[in-house]
């Protein structure tokens, strides 16, 4: 087993003209996949991330911080998941009834773990 | 953050959603003024959008409705710092703390006065239903259009202007003092009665929304009969008669989903809890000398539910029901039903004459159900011939997709003999 990350990425502001029902009924989607993810041992951990960010360049001594490239990007990264799986296929196989990817995609990047 | 284990994800109950925003909309617009609606809509907006991008990572939280009511509090207070008039209310908004959103409202209060702000009869008819379903029952402009079968343009222009009719004329958030309540409670119940008859008419499956606002209007009726303001008789007798006719929703279509007669209907299938619960208020309803329509709409499908089957049913009782009924509430449709009654207490010529009495009345002239009841009554009568004249007319006249096909599987029969 192996583990990856998968990362959302979307556009903001994406559900605000939604109705609250049809809120739910995304949300629900997303309850069932993690729930299914989770009682296979399979989730080990999600956070949500803040729109905001720094990013930070230069050696020491030429250091400059800018804020975060996403306010120019049309794709943020919403948030991730830590997956555990037995292969690339098989992330492919868990993401393909997320609903983030009715509003967005989604990036599956394998840890590598130097063995 | 103390998040929800996972068998606690169902927790996240049906309808949290539509329901919380109604009642956050409630209480937040309550603390603002009504005139301040649109600025708690907003803020309860965000707050369900923000939840959709959150939760999904982070999972549900262990208190969701607290976490909703707070965030959407925050975002209130941020709105309302922009905006100088609105200073003075940022004090109550700042005091309020996550528990006291949660627990402050046992009894619905905060929705309730939102119901008598959205009913008041000085508003339209069509503005008050409008509103209604979009402030407390948590509705979209879209779902409220699909359910009038409007245009969502529409619905919202006639949101507009009701919220603008309520600021100018500062109607406002309250449950009304006892000397007027009983007035402004009847137009809250006709607004829920005329909700239930929409969402049961067209309870075919084919549009789900509709089925809701069977569900939201028995939601509603709840609330003011656990209200001690506003636990009266003729609440009781109105959710009594909500329950009675919705414990027959899971037997009135068949598998396919076509309307099914009461005499072709699987009356195991009665939902046998809804009519216990049904009866405990009409009981409940009968305590006063009161008597209103809702009181003997109930008793008739009290009778109905009473009955192992058709033949059974106490016909004669019905028909004596809408002769009352018809006193209270002259209507050609009231008078349509009573003549179907006879029909069944009678026999077919007793129910042919009485709705060709009526058949005239200009009210009934787009009614499909009076040809289709004449239609049934020529089959039983033994001339499918007469019979499928009318359900041609029938068919005519406008009706949704299940009832089309239950007339068209009717002409079907009448060309089968």
């Amino acid at each position: 087993m192996a583990k990856f990350l998968v990362l959302a990425r979307g556009t903001e502001q994406r559900y605000a003209n939604r109705s609250p029902q049809e809120m739910q009924q995304v949300m629900q989607k997303y309850m069932a996949w993690t729930a299914g993810l989770r009682e296979a041992g399979r989730m080990l951990h999600g956070e949500k991330l803040r729109a905001d960010g720094r990013v930070v360049r230069g050696a020491a001594g030429k250091m400059t911080v800018t804020d975060g490239p996403f306010a120019e990007s049309k794709e943020v990264l919403g948030g991730f998941w830590l997956l555990e799986a037995k292969s690339y296929e098989e992330v492919q196989a868990f993401v393909k009834d997320n609903p983030h990817l009715e509003v967005g995609s989604l990036e599956i990047r394998q840890i590598d773990d130097m063995g | 953050m103390d998040r929800a284990a996972p068998s606690d994800v169902d927790a996240l109950v049906e309808h949290l959603f539509r329901h919380s925003a109604g009642q956050m909309v409630s209480r937040l617009a309550r603390w603002l003024g009504s005139a301040r609606l649109d600025l708690a809509e907003e803020a309860v907006q965000d707050a369900l959008v923000r939840a959709l991008e959150t939760w999904p990572f982070g999972g549900v939280p262990a208190e969701p409705r607290g976490w909703l009511f707070q965030v959407a509090r925050h975002r209130a207070l941020d709105l309302i710092r922009r905006d100088t008039a609105l200073r003075g209310k940022l004090d109550i908004l700042e005091r309020a703390t996550p528990e006291a959103d949660v627990r402050e409202q046992p009894l619905g209060d905060d929705e309730l006065a939102m119901m008598f702000m959205c009913c008041h009869p000085s508003l339209p008819h069509a503005g008050r239903i409008a509103l209604t379903l979009k402030t407390v029952g948590g509705f979209g402009v879209g779902e409220i259009a699909a359910a009038f079968l409007a245009e969502p343009d529409a619905i919202a222009q006639r949101l507009v202007r009701a919220k603008r009719q309520i600021r100018e004329e500062e109607i406002a958030i309250d449950i009304p003092h006892p000397a007027e309540l009983g007035a402004r409670l009847d137009s809250v119940l006709d607004v829920l009665y005329l909700l239930f008859n929409e969402g049961y008419a067209a309870h075919g499956g084919e549009n789900l929304v509709r089925g809701d606002l069977c569900g939201e209007a028995i939601r509603l009726a709840g609330l003011l009969a656990r209200n001690p303001a506003t636990d009266v008789p003729a609440v009781h007798a109105l959710l009594a008669l909500m329950l009675l006719q919705s414990s027959r929703l899971p037997a009135r279509v068949d598998d396919a989903g076509d309307l099914l007669l009461l005499s072709e209907q699987d009356r195991a299938r009665w939902d046998r809890e809804l009519i216990a619960e049904g009866m405990e208020h009409l009981e409940r309803a009968s305590s006063g000398n009161e008597v209103t329509p809702y009181h003997v709409e109930a008793a008739i499908a009290a009778a109905h539910a009473a009955a192992p089957d058709e033949a059974s049913t106490d016909w004669a009782l019905i028909v004596r029901l809408y002769d009352d009924l018809l006193a209270l509430k002259p209507s050609p449709v009231v008078a349509l039903n009573r003549a179907i009654a006879r029909a069944m207490a009678e026999g077919p010529d007793a129910g042919i004459a009485a709705i060709e009495r009526i058949e005239t009345d200009p009210a009934l002239a787009r009614y499909y159900l009076l040809p289709a009841a004449l239609g049934g009554l020529w089959l039983k009568r033994g001339d499918p011939v007469r019979a499928a004249r009318h359900y041609h007319e029938a068919l005519t006249r406008p009706c949704s997709a299940p009832e089309r096909r239950f007339l068209e599987k009717q002409l079907a029969r009448c060309g089968s003999r």
